[in-house]
């Protein structure tokens, strides 16, 4: 067993190490675990950006760390409320660099599914909708999701419906980080944990095992500034991410 | 001009068949007081709008309140989930469903506070919503060369806000964030609202540019504290995780145990 990742872990610092500096990110509803990862890069990164959240906080300065990732809290010590209208507005104009959106499938394309499992009209399972997803992900500079399993379910063949399209810059699952080039998803790396060949096994569309190795380990201060957001461990057992 | 009713009258204002935007998201500063409110009244198909409704939609389609949904995303969300009632709604064929984009319902409801018959939205290129909402896409006629999504025009019969405090006149003010409340009191025909607290005309009055709507947009109001309970309403208190835990273990349909709730009583002393 590799000793530095765990899958929760894995998950959240991978996703934070997709924010760059300068740039504008956004972590919106339904999103704990990016929340986490916005916030964690605030700790574990020397550069600076500007988090925004979709409770209206801009770099906000929270005294507890919510379940809820659209919790009031994420507007404490901010010095604006930037509320839902701005947000949306500044995106679809093409200001917004970096969004978390959740996906319940996903095709190689890096289009997305929430809607529905089944036929949109008759469903089998109805979704939680897109939320922001149609408008943001085409409008977005760049846009990604994450998994909390990696099954041929999520990282579909094709979607049961297309919610959303424009092409999810990335994905983080328990398993592996991928990234769209040339605009398909690729393996860019995998947990240490696992094989490249897993990872393909367990995803709906080809993958290539061309040059992809484990991930590089969490460093120091990433860990820290993790176990300092859910000192407790509460966030990690309630995502309740498993490798397999 | 008194603005100010019981909770019992200002639900009453609202008959079977209105469409309700309701305001704050997910688990934070819903109008909940209300929606209890219309469920012991009995009230039937209504039609929800909102961009991210949880606990509300859920309970009104358990109490079989819901005859249509136009909505962007619904959840109860923090680590809760799926909103069970509102799914089973759907997939029983229940209620009829309109998904959006949050951002095509903002522009539907900014069609109807512009007087506008459609409001172009970003975005939405790809999106099967489109297809299956009949959305037209149009070429711009100034010749940019872009095209855009028009939405169309989306206006409530009422918009049921959840306030921090309201005054004598029925000015309205929120904390924290405002989510899409400003423009569902903008959009809608008629404006209601709960709100925690009664406060003096003077503190709107240093403070005017903290006002969400001003009186004469607001057709009734009643005080409720703790009315959005079990949400949270920032920074006077936040989610009963325990309530949202009760009314997710409990399988039956049957609402009654949701609904007995005293309004008000919660408040601490």
């Amino acid at each position: 067993m590799n000793e530095s990742w765990d899958p929760f872990s894995y998950i959240v610092i991978n996703l934070a190490r997709f924010i760059r500096a300068g740039e504008v990110t956004f972590s919106g509803v339904n999103s704990t675990i990016p929340m986490l990862s916005c916030l964690l890069a605030k700790q574990a990164y020397d550069f600076e950006f500007t988090y925004i959240n979709v409770a209206g906080g801009v770099d906000p300065m929270p005294s507890h760390i919510p379940w809820s990732s659209s919790d009031p809290v994420l507007a404490e010590g901010s010095s604006s409320i930037f509320a839902n209208e701005d947000f949306y507005d500044l995106c679809t104009r093409g200001e917004m660099d970096l969004c978390f959106l959740g996906a319940a499938q996903i095709d190689k394309s890096g289009s997305t599914n929430n809607s529905v499992i089944g036929d949109w009209s008759n469903p089998k399972v109805r979704l939680p909708g897109g939320g922001g997803a149609a408008v943001m992900l085409p409008t977005a500079r760049r846009a990604y999701t994450w998994r909390t399993e990696h099954t041929p379910r999520t990282l579909v063949e094709k979607l049961d419906f297309q919610t959303a399209w424009g092409g999810m810059s990335g994905i983080v699952t328990p398993i592996a980080v991928l990234e769209l080039r040339n605009g398909s998803l690729e393996m860019t790396s995998h947990h240490p944990d696992v094989t490249a060949q897993q990872v393909v096994e367990r995803t709906g569309f080809a993958l290539s095992t061309d040059n992809v190795g484990p991930t590089a380990p969490p460093t120091e201060r990433e860990l820290a500034a993790l176990a300092a957001l859910d000192f407790d461990g509460r966030h990690a057992r309630n995502a309740n991410v498993h490798l397999s | 001009m008194n603005r100010r009713f019981s909770l019992t009258q200002l639900a009453a204002l609202i008959p079977d068949g209105a469409s309700l935007a309701l305001g704050g998201s997910f688990l934070h500063r819903g109008p909940f007081a209300m929606v209890r409110e219309l469920v012991r009244q009995g009230r039937r198909d209504l039609e929800i709008i909102k961009q991210s409704p949880g606990y509300d939609i859920d309970l009104l389609c358990r109490a079989g309140a819901v005859k249509k949904a136009r909505v962007g995303i619904v959840a109860m969300e923090g680590y809760f989930g799926l909103a069970p009632w509102y799914r089973h709604a759907v997939q029983a064929g229940e209620i009829t469903l309109e998904e959006h984009a949050c951002a095509s319902l903002t522009a539907g409801l900014r069609a109807a506070a512009f007087g506008a018959p459609f409001q172009p939205c970003g975005g939405i290129f790809g999106s099967e919503l489109a297809v299956i909402n009949g959305w037209k896409e149009v070429e711009d006629p100034y010749g940019s060369g872009q095209s855009t999504f028009l939405i169309p025009k989306i206006q409530p019969d009422f918009a049921i806000i959840h306030v921090n405090e309201v005054s004598e006149e029925g000015d309205i003010r929120v904390f924290g964030t405002s989510h899409w409340d400003r423009l569902m009191t903008r959009a809608a025909k008629s404006v209601l609202v709960v709100a925690e607290r009664l406060v003096p005309a003077k503190a709107f009055q240093e403070r005017p540019e903290l006002t969400l709507a001003p009186h004469f947009m607001v057709d009734g109001f009643t005080v409720i504290e703790r009315g959005a309970w079990p949400g949270s309403c920032w920074p006077d208190y936040g989610i009963d995780y325990a309530e949202v835990e009760r009314y997710m273990n409990s399988k039956e349909r049957d609402v009654s145990s949701f609904i007995d709730h005293v309004e008000g009583a919660g408040a601490e002393l």
